[in-house]
């Protein structure tokens, strides 16, 4: 509903805003929707090394990363007024364990980078 | 009065658009190979899996050559299924660092719970999914048992997303034009908030096969279906670019018809063809990225695209229409270019008439 009324508004706005509202026959509809890049990397809080396999989730949301090997993760989101990370180590003991951590982030611009340390269970 | 104005003013936008022509959208034909083998299988995508896939660093390679991409540049890719291709993310993610946004037309197939998180992450904002109506006949059109099953569960995936916009499209032919109104409800069950409805044109394996095309009485049908739809916001109704439809057009879509093949939409083709549309007669090719840059080609070339007096012939010639029409949907016109193949119009009026 809310993408709608952008629509109408972007559309109504003047002829050259409106050359951008369209689809083609077969292809998708316009990309309208903001998103941010959220980037980072996951250490161990003791031994400042990288840790691998934390899935890094946005809450009430399917989507997850998981860290690679330098505990880098990177992906884009839906831009909300604010965004709760979950970072949760799903691994069992492979890779170390660690306790769970929430980061909530606010004042968003396009991109973000995350330093984020995990305190050993 | 009002409407003659609208109208005038349409056609003043539309002669700005085309002269600056700012490149918007363009359709990576990254794979012929596909897992289905549909009954209307050339009428808008290639038939041919006889091509290897395009390499990513080729087409990035012809991305570059764009030096200041507009700001709502989208690459949209398409195929074949895209989603066969392994390295969608890595391109997407890409794309995104140059500041252009991308999306996918699929089949859905493989539009699994694993693949929506990849590809969000990687930043797709935009997908299409198709979806040809109640079980049965969906699986007939789509040439193979469970496909439905398959496709709603990709639907439910993507309608859980709020950071895309997502849409079904249906190809409407006889055996699902019944069903319209019990689709529309499933979909709304399922969360989906826009639906695209085309019809099929008579090329690829359609043209032997009548029962995916509709004749002017059912094709009024459909647009009196979609205007009847348009007044409710359940959902968003629209009948696709593909032609333009005379007193209809205020009623079945959000804007007045413009093709706008090689106008603002581009495409790259499998075998790195620079055109516009990929359902488009693969004749008016107007480069090739493994011998000219693609912008070069898309700011120099692409002439008659746009300019269309060209196809000023057939009934197109004396159509009081066409300063609206144009001359239809480009794809409309293939083989010997001497008429437009399909006048969606024409359709339209010939039911009306038969109908008083």
């Amino acid at each position: 509903m809310k993408r709608s009324w952008l629509k109408k508004i972007i559309g109504g706005l003047s002829l050259t805003s409106a050359m951008f509202v369209f689809q083609a026959c077969y292809g998708t509809p316009q990309d309208f929707g903001l998103d941010l890049l959220i980037e980072g990397q996951v250490k161990a809080k003791t031994t400042g090394l990288p840790i691998k396999g934390i899935k890094v989730s946005v809450a009430q949301n399917m989507q997850y990363q998981i860290t690679d090997e330098n505990g880098n993760f990177s992906f884009y989101t839906e831009m909300m007024d604010k965004v709760k990370l979950e970072f949760a180590d799903v691994d069992s003991v492979q890779n170390g364990t660690y306790a769970n951590r929430d980061t909530v982030l606010t004042d968003l611009s396009e991109k973000v980078y995350l330093n984020i340390l995990l305190e050993n269970k | 009065m009002l409407l003659r104005l609208k109208k005038f003013v349409f056609r003043k936008f539309k002669n700005s658009a085309i002269k600056h022509h700012e490149l918007n959208y363009l359709f990576w034909e990254c794979t012929t190979r596909c897992n289905l083998n549909c009954l209307h299988c050339g009428s808008d995508c290639s038939k041919s899996s006889s091509f290897q896939d395009m390499p990513m660093a080729d087409f990035l390679n012809a991305i570059d050559t764009i030096e200041k991409p507009s700001q709502n540049l989208m690459v949209v890719f398409t195929g074949g299924e895209p989603l066969l291709r392994n390295d969608i993310e890595v391109c997407g993610k890409e794309l995104r660092k140059r500041g252009i946004k991308w999306s996918i037309v699929s089949n859905g197939h493989l539009y699994s719970e694993q693949r929506h998180n990849s590809l969000l992450n990687a930043g797709m904002g935009a997908l299409t999914i198709s979806l040809d109506g109640l079980k049965d006949s969906h699986n007939w059109l789509r040439n193979k048992e469970k496909s439905f099953d398959k496709v709603i569960s990709a639907v439910e995936l993507a309608a859980t997303s709020n950071r895309l916009n997502f849409d079904v499209v249906t190809c409407v032919n006889q055996r699902n034009l019944k069903e319209l109104s019990q689709l529309r409800e499933l979909l709304i069950r399922r969360g989906v908030k826009a639906w695209r409805l085309f019809t099929i044109i008579p090329i690829g394996r359609a043209v032997k096969n009548s029962e995916l095309l509709l004749t002017d009485r059912q094709f009024l049908e459909l647009m009196n279906f979609i205007a009847e739809c348009r007044k409710s916001n359940k959902i968003n109704v629209k009948f696709s670019c593909e032609g333009y439809v005379g007193r209809y057009e205020p009623l079945v879509r959000d804007s007045y018809f413009f093709c706008r093949a090689g106008i603002n939409i581009g495409s790259v083709l499998i075998d790195g063809s620079i055109s516009a549309c990929p359902n488009i007669d693969r004749s008016f090719s107007q480069g090739n990225i493994y011998k000219d840059k693609l912008y070069e080609v898309w700011q120099n070339k692409f002439e008659p695209f746009r300019n269309r007096q060209w196809n000023k012939v057939g009934q197109c010639k004396t159509c009081k229409e066409y300063k609206d029409c144009q001359g239809n949907g480009f794809h409309n016109w293939n083989g010997d270019m001497k008429n437009v193949f399909v006048c969606h119009n024409k359709k339209i009026e010939n039911s009306r008439k038969y109908l008083n």
